[in-house]
């Protein structure tokens, strides 16, 4: 290992960040190593910046102060070809799952080789799509086989987010990152992905990082949970150690008529 | 049995039997009829046989070219130019007037809502009592709707001469067919809750639907009278052009003694007016809150459009442009009800009746037929293909800053790019629909034979700014998650492209395409009387000898030709939608 590289391990890194959309700073003086194989669950409420943070890890926001270090590289720093390289080793999941309805499953599946994959291959996968065994493997773990060539936008709301996960399975990312995953399923198809997430990460040793409303889930299916608020880290603790206390510190509304039921919807 | 007993086991022998998607499945299939009637219609054009281009026009075509960089700007000629510019607009304006008239109407009467009020259905037995007066009206409105407003334009100037009126009906009588149309479907489409409550209450189905339905539907309908107007003026210059008066027909009277100089003066005037009734138009709509210009109903009600300034003096333009159109044109309507008109009306339809039905007549009816619907399937290829590449430069949210493919790159020449190619393409398309099909065949009849070609040529480049610039507006509206979340897993811009915009967009732009198709297809018509082929040309030349058996049988097998392809066109849409 040479001197003044990071551990191989490291797989974010953030120093004093600060992220602002115009004048209103989301995240503010972040420090936070997340390393390989870690497990990790952001909670907080509605407006706390955990969608900010997913964006600064998965490269689609810069930060406008500090530095990201992913992969032990500052993506600002890198040209567009470099930064896809890192990219295509991040899969990210969405709450709305952010597939193209348009499209066959097998497609929208296929499409997590596009960091690999060059133009031609791409076309022609199109016409004639390539790697069918890989993309029905995937769909096979993430329990709907039968959906290969359905119309993605014909399918359910929990079927979307299981193509979506297939899609970050073909992508073979060494991190997945999921953006509120379940908030748009049901409780039953919300158990059923967090299981599934929790159990893809384990056994491929791919390190996991989820924004996610519910403190349970967040405490039974994760090793470390990392709570935000307004902007800043309040606790970064193994899930065992989270106590009550400091759950309720998170979500406590200190100014009456701050937050209410309106506001948990902001985002 | 061996394998089905793997199957029930073992998942992977069921990844196996997945069957795969055949590449000859319905898709594919689309596809290669296309392309055949696509080879056949080159093969109608002649591409095939012999030369197309015609090199004894190309000094002409040079000329005509230079003439562009220095048009007459004499102070006669801009005088006469803002005089014909005024007599475009304004028969524009009272033609796009009375077809709302019209439209108003009959599109009340063409509702089912309307219907639905006065037999109001008491029991679920007789549902369908409403239909029948409908399905009348609706056919009714079907045939004027058919027939193209230069053959209205011809046959008007048949009985009442080079008269200003020529102009507002031949726009007043298809437009108000189409307006009908739309009208109903808005009024259909508007939600009813407010004039179920007044009819409940006992209020007499015509106020019902005065104060339930129609303030509801008012933004839509107003919306839509400003689209109408914008191909008003593109009528107009058409009507110009058979001698109606106004641009369109100055621009042929220069065009005829090669004074292309101010052919070019009359152009950008042309061009100016149909830019600036483009942009107040989609002003308004954006004002409105219609997404495009082909979406009818507004997203967002609440927002008042009386509290818009921008929208209230608009409105109040027009009110005020109306009257002074009809006066400028000074068209004497009395002279609609004149004995020698009236009797002149009849002498036509004396005349008309019964068709000419001789087996010469209907042997070069149906070649033409073939020709004109291979003009039309020609120009809208090269108007879709064309007009597709052209429209994603053309969408704001592509390359511009905060676009789709903005990555942030901020080096000097790629902030520059980005908004000279935007401009650059909204520019071009602008420019190729501010100029009417009819307009643009004049010009590719400089270069290439009489025939179908330049016919398609003219149709095509008109409608490649149509369809651009709605293209361009689909992709503006589409959802950039989606292709973020692609970029964020290292997909480069042509794959986020690829795979992110064009599946999203082309579903949308194929029905526009196949929507255009039924315009170009009654289109054919004007360049037909310019000079290219088509059953158009032959219908001009039968007009003007006043053989009005043979005019009877053409518009039959024309009207004939327009709702075949209508009702093709519809179904293969209605198959895109599945």
């Amino acid at each position: 290992m040479r001197g003044r590289s990071l551990p191989a391990a490291s797989i974010f890194l953030l120093r004093n960040v600060t992220k602002a959309f115009g004048n209103v700073s989301v995240l503010k003086d972040i420090n936070l190593r997340i390393d390989s194989g870690e497990q990790v669950a952001l909670v907080g409420s509605s407006g706390a910046g955990k969608s900010t943070l997913i964006g600064l890890l998965n490269g689609t926001l810069y930060p406008t102060q500090g530095e990201v270090c992913t992969l032990g590289q500052n993506l600002t720093r890198l040209s567009a070809t470099a930064r896809r390289q890192i990219q295509r080793e991040i899969g990210t999941i969405y709450q709305q799952f952010h597939l193209i309805n348009n499209l066959r499953v097998i497609h929208n599946v296929n499409a997590g080789h596009l960091g690999r994959w060059t133009f031609t291959k791409a076309l022609l996968s199109m016409f004639w799509p390539l790697e069918v065994e890989l993309a029905q493997r995937a769909l096979e773990q993430v329990g709907i086989p039968e959906k290969l060539y359905e119309m993605t936008g014909h399918l359910s709301g929990g079927q979307q987010q299981r193509v979506a996960l297939a899609r970050a399975l073909v992508q073979d990312p060494k991190v997945i990152l999921a953006d509120e995953p379940i908030a748009s399923l049901d409780p039953e198809r919300g158990r059923e992905l967090m299981d599934l997430l929790r159990d893809l990460s384990r056994t491929t040793h791919k390190t996991l990082v989820t924004s996610i409303h519910s403190v349970d889930f967040a405490r039974s299916h994760f090793q470390r949970v990392i709570g935000l608020r307004e902007g800043r880290i309040c606790f970064d603790r193994a899930a065992h150690d989270v106590t009550p206390a400091m759950i309720e510190a998170l979500y406590w509304i200190d100014r009456p008529g701050d937050v209410g039921v309106g506001g948990r919807w902001k985002d | 049995m061996e394998g089905l007993n793997d199957r029930a086991l073992d998942g992977s022998a069921r990844i196996a039997a997945m069957p795969r998607f055949s590449p000859f499945n319905r898709r594919t299939a689309w596809i290669l009829a296309f392309l055949a009637v696509f080879l056949w219609s080159l093969g109608e054009a002649g591409v095939f046989d012999g030369p197309i281009l015609n090199r004894g026009g190309w000094t002409l075509a040079w000329q005509f070219a230079r003439a562009a960089v220095h048009p007459d700007l004499s102070a006669d000629l801009a005088r006469l130019t803002l005089e014909s510019t005024f007599t475009t607009l304004a028969f524009a304006i009272a033609g796009t007037t009375l077809s709302i008239v019209f439209g108003l109407i009959f599109g009340v009467l063409s509702s089912e809502v309307f219907w639905q009020l006065i037999f109001p259905e008491r029991s679920a037995r007789r549902p369908v009592r409403h239909r029948a007066p409908l399905v009348v009206v609706r056919a009714g409105l079907a045939v004027p709707r058919a027939i193209h407003e230069a053959i209205w334009g011809l046959f008007f100037i048949n009985i009442l001469g080079l008269d200003p009126l020529v102009a507002v009906l031949a726009i007043g009588i298809p437009f108000g067919a189409l307006t009908a149309r739309v009208f109903a479907g808005i009024l259909d489409e508007t939600p009813r809750e407010a004039m179920r409550a007044l009819e409940s209450s006992g209020v007499a189905p015509g106020k019902a639907l005065l104060y339930g339905l129609l303030p509801q539907a008012f933004p839509d309908l107003l919306s839509y009278t400003f689209y109408r107007l914008e191909c008003a003026i593109r009528a107009a210059t058409v009507l110009g052009l058979i001698g109606a008066g106004g641009l369109g027909y100055q621009i042929l009277l220069s065009l005829q003694s090669l004074r292309y100089e101010q052919v070019w003066t009359f152009l950008y005037a042309l061009i100016l007016l149909s830019a600036l009734t483009d942009v107040w138009s989609s002003f308004l709509r954006r004002r409105f809150h219609l997404a495009s210009r082909l979406d009818l109903h507004s997203k967002d009600r609440r927002r008042d459009y009386r509290a818009d300034p921008v929208a209230k003096r608009s409105l109040q333009a027009m009110l005020v442009l109306i009257p002074l159109s009809f006066w400028y044109i000074e068209a004497d309507f009395a002279k609609l009800f004149a004995p020698r008109t009236i009797h002149l009306l009849t002498g036509v339809i004396h005349d008309a009746l019964p068709p000419r039905i001789d087996g010469g007549l209907l042997k070069s009816l149906f070649h033409l037929a073939a020709q004109t619907l291979s003009m039309s399937i020609l120009a809208i290829t090269l108007a879709g293909t064309v007009g597709l590449l052209l429209s994603f430069p053309a969408a704001s949210n592509f390359q511009l800053p905060g676009g789709i493919f903005d990555h942030g790159g901020r080096s000097r020449v790629q902030v520059l790019t980005g908004p000279v190619i935007f401009i650059a393409s909204r520019g071009v398309l602008l420019v190729l629909r501010g100029l009417s099909e009819a307009i643009w065949a004049l010009v590719a009849l400089f270069f290439l034979f009489p025939g179908i070609l330049p016919g398609a040529l003219g149709l095509g480049l008109y409608n490649m700014g149509i369809l651009g610039r709605l293209m361009a507006e689909v992709t503006e509206n589409v959802d950039h998650r989606p292709l973020r979340a692609l970029q964020a897993q290292g997909a480069s811009s042509a794959q986020v492209f690829l795979y992110g915009v064009l599946p999203t967009t082309l579903p949308r732009y194929l029905a526009y395409v196949l929507y255009r198709w039924d315009v170009c297809i009654r289109a054919t018509i004007v360049v037909g009387f310019v000079g290219a082929g088509g059953i158009g040309r032959l219908l001009g030349e039968q007009m003007s000898s006043f053989d009005y058996r043979s005019v009877a049988t053409s518009l039959i097998v024309m009207i004939g030709l327009t709702f075949g392809v209508d009702s093709l066109s519809s179904r293969i849409r209605r198959t895109l939608r599945v």
